[in-house]
């Protein structure tokens, strides 16, 4: 019977349009009780097989591979109108699958190019609430991993990323990446790492900052949480952001504070060694710091054998060169230190 | 449609672990209890975070993967949390164990074939469904496909599995939404022939050749290539687990072990999906409605005729433990991952009995070979190389139709793509020569020449040191001069 129905190919714009249709009914189908249950469950199969041509226009199917013009046209017509922002709050209504089917044509369309732009990002600029409905899926099972793949593909746009991180929103990472639900709090955590790691500059200006309560807030809930792979996944993160050259105002500040380096000599002597090797690649910086403060000389000092021990016996799984000439300038530098006085 | 997906709760203490089940490098699996569920009998898997080299994020998009995907012949996750340094993935118990077990315990000549057909189709609509999802399994084998003593088949393990609407973004940074995927996983008896040494990618397709081997493992109670005589060198045990058949080692099919007979559908099914062309091989959906399916018997015909009186999962795994005790107590692990580095060129599948011979790669060095010998095997005298297995003295059929027509095709075929060709399959040829050493070396004490490649990752990494050496003096330096 479809096929009979199977009249000449729509255009992006076509498709688009009746997609927007769609959408609309089915926002507005909840309130209006009195409609035909028939009737509503065609129109919802017809909303999914339209977000499944998008998705084949957009990626391709087994028969064809995406037309670059085609992307382009549907991209313009899809950000023309409002239809992502009906997308985003239509999803709960949507089944699974479809589900799925529009969290990868948004994904796709945020690097879709019209004219050399990413027109994405200028829709989100003039559009960026949308990130408050976004981020507030992480709180709902059934939602998170969509909206939360939404989200990770958007902060791709530096305007949104740096949205994010001077809203209020940076803060509930700290709690959704512990989240008891594995799948949706290593979500958060991918999201998290992106946005701190993604764009240099916005994450430069963003630690500098907020250094003060960004890093008491890492160490008391990331680094000392009770939770292994938050912990883990914590001392990797830091690494990952002290060693990049754009953070160096940040990292020499981190590493001149002693309860920083009492939290990373806690985590040398953890008895997981993935996490001791991470500490040790945050705690070489502590150690390379060629303008120590008195305190942390001190503090060196006074462990000093016990730290000489430790690393000497802390060794990667797979032999790695460049961690062990790491290894020896820290030993060389703590065996070399002086005690100070306090100034 | 919200999911109406029971709850389990994300807590170890609602759960009692009854008893173990099941152990791989760094997960264990064990049979449980769900206390607020009404004791529902769940299997855990247990990873071990901290052992397990895996990175983060594949584990991230396994799981992810597992739970978005919703069809009755896949087994899904009920949920996962982590305890202390392991994630719990808790799962449906799949009381029968995997085919792979079934097979091996209480059909080692093979299912018959009207079972075989219900388990294949079961299996098959799971693989449809994913490919029409996106995904790649990357890893079908009976050992994969679990079953429930109410004949559901459900195929398990996401591990290798992989979108083709999720980019890698950690490799060049280009986003490639074409259908086609260039990294290699999997496991090597069931990996088809574009996985192994094309430079072009593989597709969907490749499931399907998998699926073809998983037939014949079925069939014949073992994938092919899999049937070794006891041997005594290390090197020999290597291929232990995957044991050369008589059969297959004969160049001119004696066919005296044929003894068991195969339906015409049958054959031309496994055929079509053994075709050395995947451009060839019929699509999960397609292959559905192949006449071999037509008659398919319901699931309640392999409940009567093979689940039951099999032992349980239990009972199972400790008969597979205490054969693997009885195997020398050498290392597993490390044998199973130089298995999964084997390579082989192509297949020969005969329609008639049923059977695939491998085809060795046609190239000018072996694995272990001095560089001289290789330069004399340089020229082309036609004589193909069998890899690795010259080292492991078997007496493997070196020449044969494919490899011929391989050889005609170097001749009037496209220069450059052959030259890719040839130079991932040296790469891999490489990659098992470095294999190959490292056991030479623990067996003997000698230390085998580095190739080049090696030597080159040597250079790279020294000059990584430097240079990370070199950026903490600047920055020191840097340091020094705005500080004072």
């Amino acid at each position: 019977m479809k096929g009979l129905f199977k009249s000449k190919p729509r255009t992006p714009a076509d498709l688009i349009r009746q997609t927007r249709d769609l959408l609309l009914y089915a926002d507005r189908s909840n309130s209006l009780p009195d409609l035909r249950e028939s009737k509503r469950e065609e129109k919802m199969a017809e909303l999914s097989r339209n977000i499944r041509d998008m998705k084949s226009i957009l990626y391709g199917n087994s028969e064809a591979e995406p037309v670059a013009e085609a992307c382009a046209q549907l991209t313009q017509e899809f950000f023309k109108d409002d239809t992502l922002r009906l997308l985003i709050t239509c999803l709960p209504k949507l089944n699974l699958e479809t589900r799925k089917d529009a969290t990868q044509v948004v994904a796709n369309l945020q690097r879709q190019q019209v004219n050399s732009r990413l027109i994405a990002s200028d829709y989100l600029e003039a559009n960026i609430d949308l990130m408050d409905v976004l981020i507030e899926g992480f709180e709902n099972t059934d939602m998170a991993l969509h909206y939360g793949a939404m989200f990770r593909e958007c902060i791709r746009h530096q305007i949104v990323a740096k949205y994010v991180l001077e809203s209020e929103h940076v803060k509930k990472f700290f709690n959704y990446i512990q989240l008891p639900n594995f799948d949706i709090a290593a979500d958060a955590a991918a999201t998290f790492k992106e946005l701190l790691t993604r764009h240099k500059s916005t994450v430069a200006e963003f630690l500098t900052k907020n250094e003060d309560w960004f890093f008491a807030d890492y160490n008391s809930k990331l680094l000392e949480s009770k939770n292994y792979i938050t912990r883990r996944q914590a001392i990797k993160l830091l690494g990952d952001i002290l060693l990049d050259r754009s953070n160096s105002a940040v990292m020499t500040k981190y590493v001149s504070s002693m309860d920083n380096l009492r939290i990373m000599m806690n985590l040398l002597r953890e008895n997981s060694k993935s996490i001791q090797i991470e500490a040790f690649h945050v705690f070489k910086l502590f150690a390379a710091n060629q303008n120590k403060p008195a305190d942390i000389i001190n503090i060196l000092v006074a462990n000093r054998s016990k730290l000489l021990r430790l690393l000497a016996d802390l060794k990667p799984d797979k032999e790695d060169e460049r961690f062990e000439a790491d290894k020896s300038q820290v030993l060389r530098e703590i065996a070399a230190l002086e005690p100070r006085d306090l100034a | 449609m919200a999911r109406n997906k029971l709850e389990f709760p994300l807590d170890s203490e609602a759960y009692e672990i009854i008893c173990k089940i099941g152990v791989g490098v760094s997960a264990s699996v064990y049979k449980a209890i769900c206390i607020p569920m009404n004791s529902t009998v769940v299997a855990i898997k247990a990873i071990d975070l901290d052992q397990s080299r895996a990175d983060f994020d594949s584990l991230r998009r396994e799981s992810k993967t597992m739970s978005l995907l919703s069809h009755p012949n896949i087994l899904n996750a009920y949920c996962s949390f982590t305890v202390d340094r392991c994630l719990w993935v808790v799962m449906p118990f799949m009381s029968c164990g995997s085919l792979h077990s079934i097979v091996s315990t209480s059909f080692p000549d093979g299912l018959p074939e009207n079972c075989i057909s219900v388990f294949l189709k079961e299996t098959l609509n799971a693989i449809s469904y994913l490919h029409d999802q996106g995904h790649l399994h990357r890893d079908i084998k009976a050992g994969n496909i679990l079953v429930d003593s109410d004949g559901s088949v459900k195929l398990a393990d996401f591990g290798v599995s992989a979108s083709i609407y999720e980019p890698v973004t950690s490799s060049s940074g280009t986003t490639s939404s074409s259908l086609r995927l260039t990294d290699i996983a999997g496991t090597p008896y069931w990996m088809a022939p574009e996985v192994v040494h094309s430079h072009t990618g593989y597709g969907f397709k490749a499931d399907i050749w998998s699926f073809g081997i998983t037939a014949l493992e079925l069939a014949h109670g073992r994938p092919p290539l899999s049937h070794l005589p006891p041997l005594k060198s290390l090197l020999m045990k290597i291929t232990k687990r995957f044991h050369f058949s008589d059969y297959e080692i004969s160049t001119s099919g004696c066919g005296k072990k044929g003894n068991k007979k195969f339906s015409k559908a049958f054959r031309e099914m496994v055929g079509l999906c053994l075709e050395q062309d995947p451009a060839k091989r019929p699509s999960a959906e397609k292959l559905l409605k192949h006449p071999f399916f037509k008659n398919c018997k319901g699931v309640d015909f392999v409940v009567k005729n093979v689940l039951q009186g099999l032992s349980n999962t239990e009972q199972m795994f400790i008969e597979t433990q205490i054969l693997m005790k009885r195997d020398d107590d050498e290392d597993e692990e490390e044998e199973e991952e130089i298995v999964k580095n084997r390579r082989i060129s192509g297949w020969n599948f005969r329609e008639e009995d049923l059977q695939l011979s491998p085809v060795f790669p046609t190239e000018s060095e072996t694995s272990g070979s001095s560089p001289r010998e290789e330069a004399s095997q340089d020229k082309p005298d036609g004589n193909s190389v069998v890899l690795t297995g010259s080292e492991l003295g078997l007496g493997l059929s070196t020449r044969n139709e494919e490899a011929k027509e391989q050889e005609d095709e170097v001749v009037g075929f496209d220069r450059n793509l052959m030259l890719e060709k040839l130079k991932l399959l040296k790469k891999s040829l490489e990659h098992q020569r470095a294999r190959v050493s490292v056991i030479i070396e623990a067996l003997s004490g000698e230390k085998e020449e580095k190739s080049r490649e090696e030597e080159l990752l040597e250079i790279v990494e020294k000059l990584k040191i430097e240079l990370e050496a070199e950026k903490m003096k600047t920055l020191s330096a840097e340091k020094e001069s705005v500080l004072g």
